[in-house]
């Protein structure tokens, strides 16, 4: 399994859904701009892999795990329950707690969108590392960033800032795939084909 | 990459909206309503010829306007 890369890597656990796009867009460039490396299942196409093995593939290689619970809730009656973000989330706290040596590091963020509203669905996590983000892009940037630079005592500039980056970066994105490439909107584009962009976006962006 | 063109944004930013200067991380001015910031914003970038974006709450873009020496005249795309 390869290892190169696991103290920058974050596991990315949160639902690929248009309701949650631009969530997982804002969240995904934050860990970017901060200089760490999203895993996400999305970035694993082959087929012929099975997707648990996939998804403990990218928690093995990460050190940090951010999940985000707040859509295991079902909206609408006779909807079910959305089982996977826990279950993932199980899978990243038993090989930090289970596996030993560099797992022993690995450092975990939950986010839902309501404070304490887990509470009720999973009290086990009580005491550990929760953040709410209110269905906010721009709260998740201010609540990402604050978690990586508590946890890895790191400087970087503040939420507020990396979130007008962000509308930058959005409108670079306007302007490349919908007036350069043809798109009607940036919604027609998939998520992983737009995290490609970022990451090249971020790259030329900072020094 | 993107051009270098001078542009203005209409951005979320905290409970109000703020304008800000492409490129930049900072901002101009703050206001309490969108459409407050949108009339100062398209003031300026049609003083200084600039792209003119107007972000939504997420940040994607709700509408362009070109204010440069484009020549097709500048469009609504609202």
């Amino acid at each position: 399994m390869p290892v190169a890369g696991f103290d920058k890597s974050v596991f990315i656990n949160c639902p690929f859904d248009d309701d949650y796009r631009q969530l997982l867009l804002s969240l995904v460039f934050t860990a970017l701009y901060l200089g760490y490396r999203p895993r996400l299942s999305l970035e694993r196409a082959d087929s012929a892999e099975n997707r648990i093995d996939k998804i403990v593939g990218l928690i093995d290689e990460s050190k940090f795990g951010i999940h985000d619970l707040s859509r295991i809730i079902s909206t609408e009656e006779n909807q079910h329950f959305r089982m996977n973000m826990p279950f993932e989330l199980g899978i990243d706290f038993g090989c930090k707690k289970l596996k030993g040596g560099k797992w022993s590091t690995k450092q975990i963020l939950v986010l839902e969108k309501e404070r304490y509203r887990y509470q009720k669905a999973l009290s086990d996590l009580s005491g550990s590392d929760i953040k709410n983000h209110n269905d906010d892009p721009e709260r998740i940037v201010a609540v990402v960033r604050d978690w990586f630079v508590t946890t890895e005592s790191i400087r970087a500039i503040s939420g507020n800032r990396i979130w007008h980056e962000y509308n930058d970066f959005q409108a670079f994105l306007y302007d490349e795939l919908v007036e350069k490439d043809g798109h009607e909107t940036v919604d027609d584009v998939q998520a992983s084909e737009i995290i490609m962009l970022m990451e090249s976006w971020v790259k030329d962006r900072k020094p | 990459m993107s051009k270098k063109t001078s542009s203005q944004h209409v951005v979320k930013d905290d409970d109000g909206w703020a304008v800000k200067k492409g490129g930049s991380t900072k901002a101009t001015r703050h206001f309490s309503t969108q459409q407050e910031a949108i009339e100062w914003a398209r003031d300026i970038a049609k003083r200084q010829k600039a792209e003119f974006y107007i972000h939504g709450r997420d940040g994607k873009i709700r509408s362009k306007d070109s204010y440069g020496n484009d020549p097709s005249p500048p469009k609504d795309k609202r």
